[in-house]
């Protein structure tokens, strides 16, 4: 028989160093502004331009729209000379008084060709606000009903004390992921949202292997006592659970690397979101079941 | 081996059969044909030609159209052409498994193909001012449904072929339109209400007209391109001597299949309008005292008035023409006059027909305007570098994903792997029965789910190493490691479905995409490792003598 690691023993290095990491990106993001919502969410324009003239830069664009106040940014190999041109509406008030989003997107287009010749629209996205606000309030409302959906089934199935352990370390890996968003600069849009959503659900997965083996563990488990069975329990599992993860991770690492442009914060977030999800049903979610039993039967 | 297995054996191999034919359509080459116009010069076949000299494709050139076969063909290639000179019609050949099968192609989606993807919403403050109360959210619905129906009356207006008209929520409506480069074409068919009236028609001239078409028109199909259909009109009149006080407009009829408005037959219509649309202020769907649907209006004080004197004694027998954007919709007969200011249309209707007609009536009464609250627009080079990232990250992860697990498990990696492209091809297949549309988020999930998909096989081996290791023989520890990982596998993939499922509830179209995908990828791994895979391993297990196993 294999030995047995002790996951428990390292319970509350683990509490710490999450709280560790929820201060230090929440404190990062907070200092950066909060969350740095994409068009999606908050309207606006985006605007991918390949320019003929390879004397143009960030700055110099920068310049020449300064008056839409726009984030520039190059992407792609920099002979391709393309450039993402994007700018928010600052308030839904804005939309308001300037009737609708498309004039003032418009204005900046032809500023755009008048200012530059020889350039080429790859791309153009607008988003009016009621969208965003649309998108705002429907990503609420699925979420939590993913959890509620999720927590009910793992009850069904298990016993609640899993379903509280699952759906802490799922909160521990909402808050830590969004957090290190905020912390990272990466805009929220669709796409991250996409990622988001996808990581819960492998962190979940992740944890309920774990689960299933505590279960099985636990009903044969004769003398010994609970923290015991969950060691034993995850050992076990473990093999399983780091193969699933060094699989997943050759995925989105070759997403990372060649998904190009549009997959890129999309690939990044699921990077992270994987260490964590793998982390946290090893490290949170067994000893939650455990304190949530103590503290039952205290 | 028993009878049971002969039959599961069966079973596997039609099934890969049946799937590998299935994305048939999806991955192998596909043919476009392109009609030239009469007057369409050497030149003009020529620059079609150049179009298609490079990127691998096979030209067929008949009298006066060309079949253009290759890999690359797409629905914003097909629209791209259809606007060269010269050029009167291209369509997309279907393939014969998707005439035989049902079966679709898997389409690229605006981000991988380039075009334009609109969402719209009606002016609600306005018209709430114009009707002077709140709007419901049954009222917004209904207005969103009536601007549908305009939309769909104006589909011929987009210069596309096939665009994507559809509701999206209860309030908004989402245009998709492969292949479009200029969006202001678009923007002009959007920006306008409707223009609805009410003309007599004229009997003997109808009938002429279409005497004339029989003989003269001998094309199976109309142009749905209105300048084309323009030309159509202008020859029937000239045909018919047509007097200066009438007008040949063409009836438009839905089609069953595509839900499009086409062009059905030619109409002859007086200029004089007898109504406008404004003079009707409601119209209702109700059924009348026989259970039949009806369309019951009721017109406005002064539109009473015309009414009366358009359905008055002389006109009796007659047709009166509704007519939205000078395209005929319905001709109802006049049976008796309507003095009372309201009366019903019936004509053997069904619910969704006298739905639709109440909600063209309706555009006259209280136009709905749209406003573009989202829109974007994908060029075809980035289009085709997007595709061209996703391919090669797709290819690489899975190629690292299959060495890693024969690296790992040896022998049994090897079977994985296999289950793997069974994988692959089963939710192909699964996806071309759906008629699924692949985005750069789409290709994202499936490389996502491959990663994932070893997951169920991950399980099942450890499950048979620890067995071996606890002393039990090859054969049973393969039977207690496929029946203990079976729960595991089925409670940790479930979870995944539920979010998988909630995305696809809050999807916008690309999202939408990667929840399908992320779906269907998880309940074809589960098949496969859960029967696919176990199958083979009670194949190798036949084998009594067997003591070692490669995991």
């Amino acid at each position: 028989m294999e030995k047995t690691i002790d996951f428990l023993k390292y319970r509350f290095i683990a509490l710490c160093l999450s709280v560790a990491l929820m201060v230090t990106f929440g404190v990062i993001a907070a200092f950066k502004g909060g969350l740095n919502y994409g068009i999606d969410f908050v309207g606006g324009y985006k605007v991918i331009v390949k320019f003929e003239d390879k004397s143009v830069n960030e700055g110099v664009i920068r310049q020449a729209l300064a008056e839409f106040n726009p984030v520039v940014q190059q992407i792609g190999e920099s002979d391709k000379n393309e450039y993402m041109i994007s700018t928010k509406l600052a308030s839904a008030s804005e939309s308001v008084a300037g009737s609708t989003t498309s004039v003032k997107f418009d204005m900046l287009k032809s500023k755009l060709v008048e200012k530059f010749s020889n350039i080429s629209i790859e791309s153009e996205e607008s988003v009016g606000p009621a969208i965003g606000d649309y998108l705002r309030k429907s990503a609420v409302k699925l979420a939590i009903m993913a959890v509620v959906m999720m927590t009910l089934y793992l009850a069904f199935r298990f016993e609640f004390k899993y379903s509280v352990g699952a759906m802490a370390a799922l909160i521990h890996d909402v808050i830590l992921s969004v957090a290190f968003c905020g912390a990272a600069g990466i805009e929220i849009d669709i796409p991250v949202i996409a990622a988001l959503l996808t990581l819960y659900g492998y962190s979940v997965n992740d944890t309920i292997v774990v689960f299933d083996r505590i279960r099985e563990t636990n009903e044969l488990k004769g003398k010994q006592i609970f923290s015991e069975v969950i060691n034993k329990a995850v050992t076990q599992t473990l093999t399983r659970t780091m193969i699933t993860a060094f699989t997943t991770m050759f995925a989105v690492l070759s997403l990372f690397f060649l998904g190009g442009e549009v997959l890129h914060n999309f690939a990044t977030v699921l990077l992270f979101g994987l260490v964590i999800g793998t982390y946290s049903s090893i490290f949170i979610a067994s000893p939650v079941v455990m304190w949530w039993e103590k503290w039952r039967t205290k | 081996m028993s009878r049971g297995m002969i039959y599961k054996l069966f079973f596997i191999v039609f099934l890969i059969v049946f799937s590998s034919l299935l994305i048939l359509p999806t991955v192998g080459t596909k043919k476009m044909e392109i009609k030239f116009s009469a007057t369409s010069t050497a030149e003009d076949i020529e620059f079609v030609k150049k179009r298609f000299s490079t990127g691998g494709y096979e030209l067929s050139l008949s009298e006066q159209s060309l079949i253009v076969s290759g890999r690359n063909i797409t629905d914003a290639i097909m629209n791209e052409v259809r606007i060269y000179k010269g050029v009167a019609d291209a369509k997309l050949l279907k393939h014969w498994v998707e005439t035989t099968f049902l079966a679709k192609k898997i389409n690229l989606g605006l981000d991988l193909q380039g075009g334009m993807h609109l969402v719209l919403q009606a002016n609600f403050e306005g018209i709430q001012k114009k009707i002077g109360r709140e709007l419901t959210e049954k009222d917004k619905n209904e207005i969103a449904q009536q601007a549908l129906e305009l939309l769909r009356n104006r589909i011929d207006k987009f210069g596309v072929s096939e665009p994507s008209i559809r509701p999206r929520g209860n309030e908004a409506i989402e245009i998709q339109l492969p292949g479009v480069k200029d969006p202001s074409g678009v923007k002009k068919a959007i920006g306008t209400t409707g223009s609805l009236e009410y003309r007599l028609v004229d009997d003997k001239y109808t009938a002429m007209a279409a005497s004339w078409m029989g003989q003269n028109y001998k094309e199976k199909n109309l142009p749905e391109n209105y300048d084309e259909l323009k030309l159509v009109i202008d020859e029937i009149s000239k045909g018919i001597s047509l007097p200066e006080n009438l007008e040949t407009l063409f009836f438009y009829k839905r089609d069953k299949d595509t839900g499009a408005i086409i062009p059905d037959y030619p109409i002859v219509l007086e200029k004089q309008v007898s109504l406008l649309g404004t003079d009707i202020q409601e119209a209702t769907v109700d059924r009348d005292e026989y259970g039949q649907v009806v369309v019951v209006f009721k017109t406005t004080a002064d539109g009473a008035v015309k009414f009366a004197e358009a359905t008055s004694e002389k006109n009796h027998g007659r047709k009166l023409a509704i007519i939205l954007d000078n395209k005929v919709r319905n001709a109802p007969n006049i049976k008796e006059t309507i003095g009372s200011g309201s009366g019903n249309i019936s004509g053997g209707f069904t619910y969704e027909e006298a739905l639709t007609l109440a909600r063209i009536i309706k555009e006259g009464a209280l136009p709905v305007d749209l406003k573009i609250i989202e829109e974007r627009t994908v060029g075809p080079t980035l289009g085709q570098d997007s595709i061209e990232a996703g391919i090669k990250a797709f290819a690489l992860g899975i190629v690292i994903i299959m060495i890693f697990m024969i690296a790992y498990y040896k022998v049994a990696g090897l079977i994985a792997d296999i289950g793997l492209i069974l994988n692959m091809i089963f939710m192909l297949a699964t996806l071309s029965l759906l008629g699924f549309t692949l985005t750069l988020p789409g290709i994202a999930g499936f490389l996502l789910t491959m990663g994932m998909a070893v997951d169920a096989n991950v399980i099942i081996y450890e499950r048979i190493k620890e067995e071996i290791k606890k002393g039990k023989s090859v054969r049973m520890a393969i039977v207690a490691g496929f029946d203990r990982a079976f729960w595991t596998i089925f409670d940790s993939n479930l979870t995944t479905l539920l979010a998988a499922f909630i995305l696809f509830q809050f999807g916008t179209g690309p999202i939408k995409g990667f929840a399908v995908t992320l779906f269907i990828g998880i309940l074809a791994s589960m098949f496969v490792a859960l029967y696919v895979t176990r199958f083979t391993y009670e194949i190798i297990s036949l084998n009594k003598k067997i003591k070692k196993l490669h995991i």
